[in-house]
């Protein structure tokens, strides 16, 4: 049973600049008496999430919308665990992996293959496990003898093609997904498309974070609005068109 | 709350051990792509060392009058630890930083990026013992079972190190003039330390030597080599390092360690 609670989470960060970031100012302000740092307007804080309130169950199927920095990828990241939220309590059940910032831990020099075992040792596979995921790559990429090749002999494309397929090759109770289906060719973009969904299909909490109408309506049943740092709206998504509306306005946001 | 800090720095540390797996193929994996493309690849490594061993061994043994048989051993194993506690502690401020995407994007442990990259030191070492080795067999002079007492010293330097790694690297991400003040001063110590001369010819000023730690770390692992049981207070205050590093990176981990995503 794949359980994440969030009660009243909110994550502020401060935001050092080269003054306050310094050993120089920190010696300083012991030696004054803390004057210096007691300056307001020194470090500016951040309010990235404020009370979010949460309580996803096995079959949540959420699509988190909202404009750039309105904070999707905070809120994804803070569930993921990898901020701690600064307020408020988090409670979460089941094993979390996450599909955003593909690329963590790739080395250009090394071949496909390496970086196969690589990347999905990090996503939290066993050498095993990761050992037994490549023929499903190769298969899934069609790289074929490319895959021996150093990643920096790839197209865009062709490494878009191996992350993807990395990153959907462990499969986790609870799947946290940061707007990835963008690069490749069409024939790619169906494949992706129908390994996506195999994916979603194995989690039982999906979280993916959008731009997307599309994405949203296939994958999502729930979709909640962000705006600078809280929810604003959490509606159910209707299954069926005439869902003319939750289409018609993230359009215009990405064109705005 | 000191405790419970290092409580939690103790659960990350188990964690990432648990994971020592990946921090291995992450430094041998690193270590390879380094050299990937150079004809003779990691044999550089064991070539500069080889180089840097004869040419200061020649200089040096004619400069401080010693004769080769019994200079050339001690300045080999000087070097070698000096560039490995070098190493270490020259990249520990700038680790956190430069894995700045794996620190955002994926949950792991904290240790888990300090111990690949130590793990790539260690390779880095292993490389260098090939020239310690060949030394040892060309003057054997002091080759006795005194010499296997350099591994229990190898080993209490080697967690110290990791310790230091995680504890500067902490430092280093959050205070970023770490770096380049630890680059500027730590190759002075390179002169202070018994790396060339032993700490006995430096006759008055030998007392010097009790301060500094890097010394003694030099002496638990090159005294038994040179045949030579290292000083009980070489041991302690080695020991006694280890243990405040120790504790002292833990408790960093546990209290500090999950801020490091909002400083990257």
């Amino acid at each position: 049973m794949a359980r994440m609670k969030l009660e009243g989470v909110g994550v502020a960060y401060p935001i050092y600049n080269a003054a306050s970031q310094s050993l120089r100012k920190q010696i300083v302000s012991i030696s004054t008496g803390g004057r210096v740092s007691a300056a307001k307007g020194q470090v500016a804080t951040v309010t990235a999430l404020d009370d979010i309130n949460l309580d996803l169950k096995d079959g949540d199927r959420i699509g988190l919308i909202g404009h750039n920095g309105s904070g999707k990828t905070t809120l994804l990241r803070t569930m993921a665990g990898i901020f701690r939220p600064t307020r408020g309590r988090m409670t979460v059940h089941g094993r979390v992996s996450t599909v955003f910032g593909l690329g963590a831990g790739m080395d250009p020099e090394l071949t496909g293959y390496e970086n196969i075992m690589r990347m999905a040792m990090l996503l939290g596979a066993t050498q095993r496990e990761a050992e037994a995921s490549i023929p499903g790559i190769e298969e899934f990429t069609e790289l074929g003898q490319f895959l021996a090749m150093p990643v920096r002999t790839y197209s865009a494309g062709m490494t878009t093609r191996l992350l993807f397929a990395v990153a959907t090759a462990v499969h986790p109770e609870i799947l946290l997904v940061d707007e990835v289906l963008g690069a490749g060719d069409a024939a790619f973009q169906e494949k992706a498309r129908q390994r996506m969904s195999d994916f979603v299909a194995r989690a039982s909490i999906f979280v993916l974070a959008s731009h997307s109408p599309d994405l949203m309506k296939q994958f999502c049943t729930r979709m909640i609005k962000l705006e600078h740092g809280k929810i604003v709206s959490d509606e159910l998504i209707p299954p069926d068109p005439p869902a003319e509306a939750p289409a018609t306005e993230p359009l215009k946001e990405r064109t705005a | 709350m000191f405790v419970n800090s290092i409580a939690d720095g103790a659960a990350d540390l188990a964690a990432a051990w648990k994971r020592r797996q990946l921090a291995i193929y992450l430094a041998w994996s690193e270590t390879v792509a380094r050299y990937r493309r150079s004809t003779l690849g990691p044999i550089w490594l064991v070539l500069g060392t080889a180089v840097g061993v004869v040419g200061m061994g020649f200089i040096w043994s004619i400069l401080l009058q010693q004769d080769m048989e019994s200079f050339i051993p001690s300045i080999t194993v000087g070097l070698v630890v000096w560039q490995f506690i070098s190493g270490v502690v020259t990249e520990s401020p700038g680790m956190f930083v430069k894995n700045a995407t794996m620190l955002v994007n994926i949950r792991m442990p904290v240790y888990l990026i300090t111990l690949q990259a130590f793990g790539r030191h260690l390779i880095n070492l292993a490389h260098n013992l090939v020239v310690v080795l060949a030394v040892f067999i060309i003057f054997p002079q002091y080759n006795s079972w005194t010499s296997l007492l350099a591994l229990p010293g190898l080993l209490i330097v080697s967690i110290n190190l990791v310790a230091i790694m995680q504890l500067v690297g902490i430092l280093g991400a959050r205070f970023r003039d770490l770096e380049p003040l630890i680059l500027a001063f730590f190759p002075i110590l390179f002169f202070l330390s018994p790396v060339i001369y032993r700490p006995g010819q430096l006759g008055a000023a030998e007392a010097i030597m009790t301060f500094n730690p890097i010394a003694h770390y030099i002496r638990v692992i090159r005294d038994p080599m040179l045949g030579v049981v290292p000083s009980f207070g070489s041991y302690a205050i080695v020991l006694a390092l280890t243990a405040v590093t120790v504790l002292l990176s833990l408790w960093m981990t546990g209290s500090r360690a999950y801020r490091l995503p909002y400083w990257m």
